[in-house]
């Protein structure tokens, strides 16, 4: 089959899974909508290699091929087509997101299995991983748009899956609307590109990009509003409040949301808008800076945070401010590199911390976990894997990936150095933060659900209670249903988690510094144009010296976890007591709630209720409906005043009116 | 005889039908006074034909008759309906359309 084909396969499967899932919802029996899902998801993923092999095939200049379905719109100068783009950079992500995407769902098939809204959620998640694939395959302006609207639809309905739940509903709403933010931030920059390259279709507008004049303040502006929806996708500050509080949807969706997926999304748009962003570096350069205060803000929020699956969504934050940097300093096949390590290992943590949260019948908060080291082997195994890869621990797949993007803005040699600098200060924090989950989860005195485990007894909670607030909720609400699913006992957990923890430790060797180089040989022709792409190359005397202070930091930062958390359990209270306001401040997540809700959300509030009170009530019922309707009203309450009902007095005014004509017309003939 | 003479009479039928009309209250007296008031127009429109000498007018007065038939039927029909539902047979008291 032709690489064409291959390409609108990789989209078919996953939209026939929704379709076919909600279809047949009252059919079939639940349990065969998971494995429906779970094949068509594989299936894209099978077409997506093929798509891979298909590229191998063609030239090194032909690689980049445009298939059109059909016209959607063509007047008056908008190019808006069906079309996907099939080059290395799309085929490279629509791998990462249908195979990371996979394994999600097989690990879903066991964790939601008493859930009763089995087959709802496999419909939600084969709709997530379309319309991602729509997003990163689409061949311009126009499809990208669309496919980044509806991963914002599906990640509001899988994040306020559990919908009975006031705190998941809320976070829902919440995603939805800054996400939004980011929608609007791209349509108004996409209309500042096709202002002066005249074309939605990307490799046209590419080609278009080199006439704009550099730094051009239109092209400035487009290029900060691309960034204003890459950040809002990707959770950089100050657009990333949604993303710790996604975590009240399902695991599952926290592993596909917050590691193969929808995150990336900002990523892989910046990557692919390189032409504009290359002719206006000052975009870029906000995006960089942006990329990198994130990074720091988020790992230091993650020093402090106590609810498992939030530490791991505050490190994807932080990597994804990596990843941002990355493709901002023009280093994009670092950047996606570590976006696919990224994949892997994050996907796997989640997996694991789902499993830990579990085994403590959905309870999340870190106090009340320890020693389950004993009772869950395999998820302290892949857990380890994860931690160590994600704190870039040598030959972990995070650890050249990592250092890959850190050399490369290094080498950018101006003020970039200081970013590169910052980021060594966050892998150092990545690695303290990662490990004291871990210590704290996984060491220590076995709590009451570990003994019940390491006894053969999988604990369960005398009642519900929502992680967030505490609160009492029916059983078939919070937690996936009332039975309780770990990866010791499920083979499909096993299997997902098995997969990822390979991916975890091997796939950095796919580019070892001077060694291997495939991500960057691969990417190549989706980036021919790019003044940065050959010429950005760290010497040899950055590589070697960043690869092992990476390496140290992180093994440091390890130890500082191991002696804080394991060694001497009480010296972090002595140390929280004597920075008290620092780990205020962090535990209240730097006030950004706060200040979006004082800057943004209460004088909307506010202006709300005055266009209510005062323009709603006032100008539009009073004057623009009741005027009209006032003058209608007192026009016939006269008017009616004349039908009395009285036959006769009618025939008079018959008699009266038409003499009255006929006069009229014999005076006016004469 | 001049056309004068016939206009009068149709006039006078017809001042006669209109003022059966106000002053009446019993609808089956003033269906006959409509009754009256088109057959003046008939009569004005023979005369009008004769004394123009062609068959226009007559052709319209035999229309104007079959118009009065079927206002005949509906108009009886009409009020044998009000007599059915035992409902006073005095267009004074039958008011209930107004505004």
């Amino acid at each position: 089959m032709s690489l064409q084909t291959y390409g609108w396969m990789v989209l078919l499967f996953p939209l026939g899974g929704t379709v076919l899932i909600a279809l047949s919802s009252q059919l079939l029996p639940s349990k065969l909508h998971g494995f429906v899902g779970t094949l068509a998801i594989a299936l894209s993923f099978l077409s997506a290699v093929g798509a891979l092999f298909a590229l191998q095939d063609l030239g090194e200049e032909e690689r980049q091929v445009v298939t059109v379905a059909w016209d959607y719109a063509s007047t008056v100068g908008v190019d808006a087509q069906l079309s996907l783009l099939l080059d290395p950079l799309s085929v490279f992500m629509a791998l990462v997101v249908s195979g990371v995407s996979t394994l999600i769902h097989v690990y879903s098939l066991s964790y939601m299995e008493s859930d009763r809204g089995y087959t709802r959620f496999f419909a939600y998640l084969n709709f997530f991983v379309f319309s991602m694939l729509l997003l990163v395959l689409a061949g311009n302006f126009f499809f990208l748009i669309v496919g980044w609207a509806f991963v914002g639809a599906a990640s509001y309905l899988l994040i306020s899956f559990w919908y009975r739940r006031t705190t998941a509903t809320a976070a829902g709403i919440k995603a939805f609307v800054i996400n939004v933010v980011g929608d609007v931030g791209l349509v108004l920059g996409t209309y500042f590109i096709f202002k002066h390259t005249g074309s939605l279709d990307f490799l046209r507008a590419f080609a278009g990009a080199e006439e704009i004049a550099r730094n051009d303040g239109d092209l400035v502006a487009g290029c900060l509003l691309l960034l204003v929806g890459a950040f809002a996708k990707s959770a950089q500050v100050p657009l990333h409040t949604w993303l710790p509080d996604a975590m009240e949807g399902p695991t599952p969706v926290s592993a596909l949301i917050h590691a193969a997926t929808m995150v990336t999304a900002g990523v892989y748009l910046i990557a692919r808008m390189h032409p504009f962003f290359e002719q206006a570096p000052i975009a870029a350069d906000v995006g960089a800076i942006i990329g990198c205060a994130t990074l720091l803000i988020a790992a230091t929020i993650g020093l402090v945070v106590t609810d498992l699956k939030r530490v791991v969504a505050y490190s994807t934050m932080s990597q994804i401010g990596y990843m941002i940097m990355a493709v901002c300093s023009f280093a994009y096949a670092a950047g996606l590199f570590h976006l696919m390590t990224h994949a892997f290992f994050k996907a796997l943590l989640f997996m694991a911390a789902g499993s830990v949260i579990a085994a403590m019948a959905g309870d999340q908060n870190l106090d009340r976990m320890g020693g389950f080291r004993r009772a869950m082997p395999f998820t302290f195994g892949c857990m380890v894997i994860g931690g160590l890869s994600l704190s870039g621990v040598p030959p972990f797949a995070g650890f050249f990936s990592k250092d890959e993007i850190l050399a490369l803005v290094l080498a950018r040699e101006d003020w970039h150095i200081v970013l590169g600098v910052l980021g060594y200060v966050g892998s150092f924090l990545t690695a303290i933060y990662t490990w004291r989950m871990i210590f704290r989860a996984f060491f220590g005195d076995p709590v009451e659900p570990a003994r019940e485990l390491e006894g053969g007894h999988l604990y369960h909670a005398p009642e519900h209670t929502n992680p967030a607030t505490g609160e009492v909720e029916d059983s078939d609400v919070g937690f996936p249903g009332p039975e309780h699913h770990i990866a010791e006992r499920e083979w499909s957990m096993k299997l997902a988690m098995g997969l990822l923890a390979v991916g975890a430790i091997f796939s950095g060797l796919l580019q070892v510094p001077k060694v291997t180089d495939v991500i960057h040989k691969f990417l190549e022709p989706s980036f021919h144009e790019s003044r940065f792409y050959e010429e950005l190359e760290p010497s040899d005397g950055v590589t070697w010296i960043g690869l092992a202070v990476g390496a140290l930091l992180a093994l440091g930062g390890i130890a500082i976890a191991y002696r804080l958390w394991v060694k001497d359990p009480a010296r972090p209270g002595a140390i929280r007591a004597r920075l008290a306001g620092v780990h205020g401040f962090f535990v209240r997540k730097w006030y950004f709630d706060e200040l979006i809700d004082t800057v943004i959300v209460r004088p909307f509030a506010m202006f709300g209720r005055f266009a209510r009170d005062v323009f709603e009530r006032v100008v539009i019922d009073g004057m623009f409906v009741g005027g009209p309707a006032g003058a209608v009203r007192a026009g016939s309450a006269a008017v009616r005043a004349v039908q009395s009902g009285f036959l006769r007095y009618y025939a008079a005014l018959l008699l009266v009116g038409v003499t009255g004509l006929g006069l009229y017309f014999l005076i006016a003939a004469s | 005889m001049s056309v004068e003479w016939y206009l009068v009479v149709s006039a006078l039928v017809f001042c006669i039908g209109a003022g059966g009309i106000l002053v009446r209250r019993n609808p089956l007296v003033i269906l006959l006074c409509i009754e009256l008031m088109l057959n003046a127009g008939t009569l004005a429109l023979v005369a009008f034909a004769r004394a123009h000498g062609n068959q226009d007018g007559q052709i319209f007065a035999l229309i104007v008759m079959v118009v009065a038939a079927c206002e005949v039927a509906v108009g009886l029909g009409l009020i044998v309906a009000i007599y059915r539902r035992r409902l006073p047979i005095d267009v004074d008291e039958l008011r209930e359309l107004q505004g």
